[in-house]
């Protein structure tokens, strides 16, 4: 089967919006190409909601301006993940199965993620990934979890994460000047901030970016 | 002191606002709790402390949460608030069903505790008894119609069960409710496209406009819509785009609501209008970011 990379800009995109909203369920597309007819490399990541999650009007339109972005920086929208705001509901959930129906009409090798939110700051600072990836079942529109062995994310499973030290970099980030006005996550919009303003860069989120590397 | 005083004001702000910024709370918290200053500051202190035991359940320190409520309970024994709040500790630390005989101890002694019954509602959701939070909400709504967060809830349960006609039907009493709220308009409105109900969402999102678009003394042409105003026009232009392009949609409204005259009109006026929010600096002053992104969808067909 296909393997998936994904970058590090694109993980620490995905953590720090279900950080930014830990009550809330969060939901974003993926961007990424294939690099070879074997690996498909995750290189970002837009935050979409974290409001209204199960109500379709944003989540048409934010997918239609994501794919005209993707577009014109050369990409395409391979997949989608998410986070629920109960932290032992690790399911796809209606909404995601949908999304990820529609980008797989898209891209046939559309991927999904579910953050795994149990003991999540524990498991980042110990170097866990922590996302689940549902596949699509053969012959039908439903997703499944995907089954170790080996374990997603560790060789030799098709998930990658191209900087190994993501997870402990993103708790790193995130615990730095937590709460104050300049904290990193002060910085990082998605769709639903800027429907509140405009001037919100929920695309490309470059200042929150900038700061990273 | 200084570091308390202001510690006590930001979580002050965070009271009024109904901000759940638990970790930042929780934080600040800390340090006033240690000064034991929050006996002596009446009232105030007794929210605080409250606000802090909830924080602290958020983020995991019930050793925290425990303190606040040795607190709060010896001052205000036997009272249902604190009551209420020795059951979310319970919900943190134990079973959902030592949770729910707490609850339902409490219920038996007085049935009409509203605030004991939906917590008990909120942990039959959490486990997944979804049927069994339908029945027991739509039960409480019986008995306490005007509660607008137990309607919201319920729609939001609906929602997440792909429900949505149901949704639209408990959101319908938020709106009697509360007619002046703009945002739950905009719920509606929301919900009743994801219900396919293309006719009813248009005239929601213009009637948010409506409520949202600040003065009646400005022109329209001269305004430039900001915030909720932005969300309400993406959503007369997503609903006026595929009544343009299936006819079909404006006859099939489930709720029997007529589809506006002069769709194109309308579908042109959307696309000005979210053309200036564009063109406009933002909140911070700064200009608006996916201008590209938007012109192009806004002219497609």
């Amino acid at each position: 089967m296909v393997s998936y990379t994904i970058a590090h800009e694109a993980y620490l995109k995905i953590m720090f919006h279900a950080a930014k909203h830990p009550h809330l369920p969060v939901n974003g597309v993926l961007l990424g190409k294939l690099s070879s007819s074997e690996m498909v490399v995750i290189e970002d990541a837009i935050p979409l909601l974290h409001h209204w999650t199960s109500l379709s009007p944003m989540m048409e339109i934010s997918l239609d301006l994501s794919r005209t972005y993707a577009e014109s920086v050369g990409m395409a929208l391979v997949g989608y993940y998410q986070a629920c705001e109960r932290l032992e509901d690790t399911s796809l959930a209606p909404v995601g199965e949908k999304v990820a129906e529609k980008l797989r009409e898209q891209f046939k090798d559309a991927i999904a993620f579910v953050i795994d939110g149990r003991d999540l700051g524990e498991n980042l600072r110990s170097g866990k990934a922590s996302l689940i990836p549902y596949l699509p079942l053969q012959l039908s529109s439903s997703w499944r979890p995907y089954s170790p062995p080996p374990v997603a994310f560790t060789p030799p499973s098709p998930f990658i994460l191209a900087s190994q030290d993501s997870p402990s970099r993103t708790a790193a980030l995130l615990e730095e000047k937590r709460g104050e006005p300049d904290a990193i996550l002060q910085k990082f919009g998605d769709f639903d901030d800027h429907l509140e303003d405009v001037s919100i860069d929920w695309l490309r989120n470059r200042a929150c970016m900038a700061v990273v590397s | 002191m200084a570091d308390v005083a202001s510690a006590l004001q930001k979580l002050a702000t965070y009271r009024t606002q109904n901000n759940r910024a638990s970790q930042e709370t929780f934080d600040r918290g800390v340090i006033v709790l240690k000064s034991d200053v929050a006996k002596t500051i009446g009232e105030e202190g007794w929210a605080f402390l409250e606000q802090l035991a909830l924080a602290a359940i958020d983020v995991g320190r019930t050793d925290v949460a425990d303190q606040c409520l040795q607190l709060l309970s010896d001052k205000f024994h036997g009272s249902p608030r604190v009551d209420c709040l020795e059951g979310i500790l319970l919900e943190a630390t134990q079973t959902p069903e030592a949770a729910l005989k707490y609850y339902q101890d409490l219920l038996n002694e007085d049935s009409a505790n509203a605030a004991i019954w939906k917590r008990q509602i909120s942990v039959y959701r959490r486990m997944g008894k979804v049927e069994k939070a339908v029945e027991e909400l739509s039960q409480f709504l019986d008995t306490f119609y005007t509660d607008v967060e137990g309607w919201l809830e319920l729609a939001d349960i609906y929602s997440t069960c792909n429900q949505y006609t149901s949704a639209l039907q408990s959101l319908s009493h938020v709106l009697l409710l509360t007619p002046q709220n703009p945002f739950y308009v905009l719920q509606a409105a929301e919900t009743a496209y994801t219900a396919g109900d293309i006719p009813l969402s248009i005239r929601m999102f213009l009637m948010a406009v409506d409520m949202t678009d600040a003065d009646d003394s400005v022109a329209l042409a001269d305004s430039t819509p900001t915030g909720i105003t932005v969300r309400a026009w993406y959503g007369v232009k997503l609903c006026a785009r595929r009544l343009l392009k299936d006819t079909r949609l404006s006859n099939s409204s489930a709720s029997q609501t007529p589809a506006p005259k002069n769709i194109n009109l309308i579908d042109e006026l959307a696309t000005e209008r979210l053309r200036v929010a564009y063109s406009s600096p933002g909140k911070k002053g700064e200009i608006a970011q996916g201008r590209d992104e938007l012109f192009a969808w806004a002219a497609l067909i």
